[in-house]
């Protein structure tokens, strides 16, 4: 009987959360669902009164596109390079910014803020410091300016590197797209490890002080696994926020998604989406979607198969 | 985090399977293409298409028809969605106020949206519900997208109506109103394949070449009239005044174009070469642009680009208005003297004062090159509007009565071009007084540069040109913009190489572009 | 003695050699985290520096790290041309009232996912955190049309509600509440205390970090909140802060004026800095008050 009541109460608890999720979420999954089996979907089209037949042509133009693959492998790329970067990077300012006394206040202000801004708007402001102005692509360029980031590595005698102008390579595209994305990431991941490391008991490390255990020892034995439901959560949120970058790609390149000697060279799937939407070919970027929510739902089961067995509560 | 390991790998080489075969054996030509000469032989033959009725037979039908009784009088609410911004919102304003003391009961909600693409991606996404504006700003490109919902209210009833407008004339337009339009304006509305009008022209702007008065005197350079060079002795080719620029001035880059896709666009139009068509026959592409003339047009281009003769906003990583107001010192150490930019963006153009109050150089400004005297091509740009069709036809006649007093407005299109820099679309507005006293000081140096930049565009209105727009159109000038930033920083040190790479990179574009529709 | 001296001599080594390297760690930790505030706060120096320039030196090939002549009026252009206060007040109303919905909604559903037991949970839960793996720009198109069916266009209702519920605040609070022993519960329940009354007295307070940043998160998703609003409420009176920024710098030639258009991205971002610095000791006090004591 306890049973049943609690049931009928955990149903209204959730009631407002699912109400509006039935709206606004579910109601557009399903109709996402439906266009992306409409061969050649087209939402102006239909309200123009073209009939659509059934079938999965979208999802077949999706994977037979000639950018398809590129597309999936900088979003790949970006996810399984960013992620852990940022979180460990994250992790190590969190156990250092917990350690210390003077600044910390000031410190953690700081790391705080480029969370305060917008990803375009910032994207652009580090599209300037990277830039690099001049004749590239022909043989004897003259280089006009070179952006910050150039002037800096400048003064330690290195050549300016062409980061994201025309001619530069893959490598310093994606090593831009990087630091971005990292120096993007680190504030959410900063605030949650910390606020985790915060509420960690104090009273482990003083016993781990006791029994004389070395700081690395203490780290990996003491602080990661208390900390890992936290590490979890910013590790599978960044992940599925990984596989959906696109504006970062903007900020930096525009809507080119590349140098402009070759544009569309960092698309990435949500880019993919995004175009084909713009484009009016709702069919082909529903498929698209599908495709990318199959490939995220299944490292994320991954992921979760992994935190069961390791992350301690 | 092993796992997260395995599973990245897995993914990644699943990700490079996708890759290998996508990127599945292409080989293309190394053959020639033909050559500059053939183009340019080419392009005297053509004689200018007249922008007569002829070329614009109708094969649709109207999709409205004007009410017998014409406007009723009743109280109707219009939304008008613009891109204006707060001074020129505000002239507008004022005369859609004058426009309501002929009709009080048309309500009118002047909105600005943001960008021209703000403005499409907000009715694309109202349409479904029926929820559109009554009178929009658009492009072509956005007409052609709306009217695949067929959305769009054709004009061609309205025009030729002779219904009361009951304020003592007709509905439609009269003979000496139609003949008042700049004719390339004009015809833009009728790019659709059915000849069929789609929009009214609203303000207009074109391509312009600036150039550096003073490097250009000092050194005796004659300002180009055509691209290429036709003989040894040919000093008014831009390609001769290139060549001297860069030799005497070699940090400098002679030449900046701010959008490659209008540079090739307005190409194959010059050489009377194809590009795209609105309505092609049965089993035809739309797009027609991977053709001998264009590829030997990029190829040239290309060897310009290897010269440092020439750059673009995308190659170069900054505006190219930048390089040309740039003094040479060691802040602005790279200069050009010539930049080919929008008619409206004149302001961009000037060098800052120098501390005694003085420009470091006289700017001009004059039509960019062309291939041929007679066959005279420059782009059209900037914003028409549309009429969106509604359940209570009222409402769809009201819009037609604001739309033709903005468009036909002396006073108006006179007021808004001055404060713009945009080219007002009605021939007339020259013989405006006030208007006419503001282009009689074009001549007046740098101060007047809005002024000198709306004369050429007037005295080049014969030479108009827009292209076809059809569902696609956006993704074809996207395409084409993209195959010459790709083309121009390949190296040319093998001559097979680079039309192999050519033959690819269009090819590409026409598949990305088939593959849109 | 003698082994006595040795052994205490050894042990002041010891302890030297040890705060030898304890300030070397110190050295080297602050050396670490000021290099990262500095490249943290580059782009921002950066914005700063361009927001107080002249269009001309903006443009400038070579650019500028110190403004050649300070443009503070970039700033009083943005706040007027943008007309700011009009939409700063509406942003922060909507900002308010939908966090504070917002985190009623949360707290619920996530006590439900961590204390309540009930058929379907897990798969309940597993489909939730599958919705967050969908790129939201699909879902535009369809709620527009639910919104416009709903006669909500043009309305606060519609910036708020549809954006209330965050899959990704239900999943943080649920892995905080789930970390508060599982005893405490059982214990309220053995005094008879009421679901609502533990939740209240116990879970929240415990919780109350997580639970601010989620409300900094949320103020901040409303403030950042760019496509939706554009699209949905564009009549002007109900816009909001950025879509005031996107629209108002473009000049006639449709050119954006890059130094107005930062000196307004600095000062809406002014706001939600002053509500982080001002929030950040509730996070450090609720730190210390929820400390969980055995």
């Amino acid at each position: 009987m306890v049973e049943g009541k609690n049931q009928w109460k955990a149903w209204i608890y959730l009631l407002p959360c699912l109400i509006l999720l039935l709206i606004f979420t579910v109601w557009p999954i399903f109709n996402t669902v439906r266009v992306a089996f409409l061969d050649g979907y087209n939402g102006m089209k239909a309200v123009g009164g073209t009939e659509f037949s059934f079938g999965i042509k979208n999802f077949s133009d999706v994977v037979m596109y000639k950018e398809f693959g590129t597309c999936l492998l900088n979003t790949i790329l970006l996810c399984v390079i960013t992620v852990p970067v940022s979180t460990l990077l994250a992790l190590l300012i969190a156990v250092c910014l917990n350690s210390i006394k003077p600044l910390n206040r000031l410190l953690q202000t700081i790391y705080f803020l480029p969370y305060v801004t917008n990803t375009i708007a910032i994207g652009m402001v580090f599209a300037a410091m990277f830039n690099i102005v001049g004749t590239m692509g022909t043989q004897n360029p003259i280089i006009t300016t070179a952006g910050i980031i150039n002037n800096i590595i400048g003064i330690f005698g290195v050549e300016p590197i062409n980061f994201i102008n025309t001619g530069s390579s893959y490598a310093a595209n994606m090593a831009v797209m990087i630091i971005y994305i990292v120096w993007n990431a680190l504030p959410f991941k900063i605030l949650i490890l910390l606020g985790g490391l915060q509420s960690v008991n104090k009273q482990y490390y003083d016993a781990a002080k006791i029994d004389g255990t070395s700081r690395s020892r203490t780290f990996w034995r003491i602080t990661v696994p208390l900390l890992s439901p936290m590490i979890a959560y910013v590790v599978i949120t960044g992940f599925i926020g990984g596989f959906k970058e696109y504006s970062s790609i903007i900020g930096i390149f525009g809507e080119k998604l590349g140098p402009a000697s070759e544009p569309g060279r960092l698309n990435t799937m949500v880019g993919y989406i995004y175009s084909s939407l713009s484009l009016g070919n709702e069919g082909r970027a529903s498929a698209a979607a599908i495709i990318l929510f199959g490939i995220i739902m299944a490292v994320t089961l991954v992921q979760l198969y992994v935190q069961k067995k390791r992350v301690h509560y | 985090m092993n796992k997260f390991k395995k599973t990245g790998v897995t993914l990644l080489s699943l990700g490079s399977i996708f890759a290998i075969v996508a990127c599945g054996g292409s080989s293309y030509s190394r053959e020639d293409f033909g050559s500059i000469d053939d183009v340019i032989s080419h392009a005297k033959t053509i004689s200018s298409k007249d922008n007569t009725d002829d070329n614009f037979e109708k094969t649709g039908t109207p999709n409205f028809a004007v009410p017998e009784e014409g406007y009723d009088g009743s109280e109707v609410e219009l939304t008008f969605y613009s891109t204006q911004g707060q001074s020129l919102k505000a002239i507008t304003d004022k005369y859609i106020e004058e426009f309501n003391k002929i009709y009080p009961n048309i309500k009118v909600t002047h909105t600005s949206i943001g960008s021209y693409d703000d403005v499409r991606d907000q009715i694309k996404t109202e349409i479904p519900v029926k929820n559109q504006p009554n009178i929009a700003y658009c492009y072509p490109d956005h007409v052609a997208l709306y009217n695949l919902s067929k959305a769009v209210a054709h004009l061609d009833n309205f025009i030729d109506s002779t219904v009361s407008d009951g304020n003592g004339g007709v509905i439609g337009l009269t003979d000496a109103q139609k003949a008042d339009f700049i004719t390339g304006y004009y015809n833009e509305g009728r790019q659709f394949g059915d000849g069929l009008m789609y929009s009214m022209p609203f303000s207009k702007s074109t391509e312009v070449l600036y150039y550096n008065k003073d490097v250009f005197d000092a050194n005796a350079l004659e300002v180009p009239t055509h691209w290429f060079s036709e003989s040894d002795s040919d000093t008014t080719s831009m390609e001769y005044v290139c060549e001297v620029l860069k030799k005497k001035y070699q940090n400098d880059i002679p030449l900046g174009y701010d959008s490659e896709a209008n540079w090739m666009i307005t190409m194959a139009e010059q050489c009377g070469a194809d590009y795209t068509v609105a309505a092609p026959k049965e089993g035809e592409s739309h797009f027609k642009f991977d053709n001998p003339t264009m590829k030997a047009i990029a190829k040239r281009f290309n060897k310009w680009y290897q010269e440092g003769w020439m750059t673009t906003q995308q190659l170069y990583g900054a505006y190219t208005s930048g390089l040309f107001i740039a003094d040479g010192s060691d802040k602005a150490p790279t200069r050009s003297f010539m930049s080919i930019g929008s008619s409206a963006g004149a302001n961009h153009q000037l060098p800052g004062k120098n501390s005694s109050g003085n420009y470091p150089f006289q700017v001009g400004i004059t039509s960019i090159p062309q291939m041929s005297a007679t066959n005279k091509k420059v782009i059209s740009q900037g914003p028409s509007v549309c009429i969106f069709k509604k359940s209570n036809p009222q409402e769809v006649v009201a819009s037609w009565l604001l739309v033709k007093y903005l468009t036909t407005s002396v006073q108006y299109q006179a007021e808004f071009g001055k404060a713009s820099g945009y080219v007002p679309v009605l021939k007339s507005v020259a013989s405006d007084p006030t208007y006419s006293s503001f282009i009689a000081n074009a001549d007046l140096g740098n101060d007047y540069a809005t002024a000198l930049a709306a004369k050429v565009c007037l005295e080049q209105e014969d030479a108009y040109y827009t292209s076809p727009a059809f569902n696609g159109s956006s993704m074809a000038r996207d395409q084409i913009g993209k195959a010459l930033t790709k083309i121009l920083p390949k190296p040319n040190t093998d001559d097979g190489d680079l039309n192999a790479f050519i033959n690819e990179v269009f090819d590409d574009a026409i598949k990305e572009c088939e593959q849109s529709i | 003695m003698a082994i006595d001296t040795m052994k205490e001599r050894n042990m002041s080594d010891i302890k030297k050699s040890q705060r030898v390297v304890k300030t070397i760690v110190t050295i080297l930790v602050y050396t670490f985290l000021i290099l990262v505030a500095i490249s943290v706060l580059f782009p921002f120096y950066w914005m700063l520096n361009s927001s107080l320039k002249s269009l001309e030196e903006y443009k400038l090939t070579v650019p500028t790290f110190i403004p050649r002549s300070f443009q503070f009026t970039n700033y009083v252009d943005a706040f007027e041309t943008a007309n700011l206060g009009t939409l700063f007040i509406n942003t922060l109303f909507v900002g308010l009232v939908s966090t504070a919905l917002s985190l009623v909604i949360t707290v619920l559903a996530a006590f439900a996912f961590a204390r309540l037991e009930f058929k379907g949970k897990n798969v309940l839960f597993a489909g939730l955190l599958a919705t967050m793996m969908i790129p939201g720009e699909l879902f535009t198109i369809t709620n527009y049309q639910t919104v416009t069916h709903f006669g909500w266009l043009n309305s606060f209702t519609v910036l708020i509600i549809p954006m209330l519920v965050s899959v990704f605040y239900i999943y943080l609070l649920r892995q905080n509440f789930l970390q508060i022993p599982n005893e405490l519960y059982l214990a309220a329940k053995v005094d008879g205390t009421s679901d609502l009354k533990y939740l209240w007295k116990v879970m929240i307070p415990l919780a109350l970090p997580t639970l601010i940043s989620i409300t900094i998160l949320k103020m901040m998703g409303s403030w950042n909140a760019y496509i939706w609003p554009r699209l949905v409420a564009n009549d002007g009176t109900h816009s909001l802060i950025t879509n005031g920024l996107r629209n108002s710098f473009t000049d006639t030639s449709g050119d954006v004026n890059y130094p107005v258009q930062m000196a307004a991205v600095a000062l809406v971002s002014l706001p939600l800095f002053l509500v982080f610095i001002f929030l950040r000791k509730y996070i450090m006090k609720g730190v210390s008050r929820s400390g969980i004591k055995g």
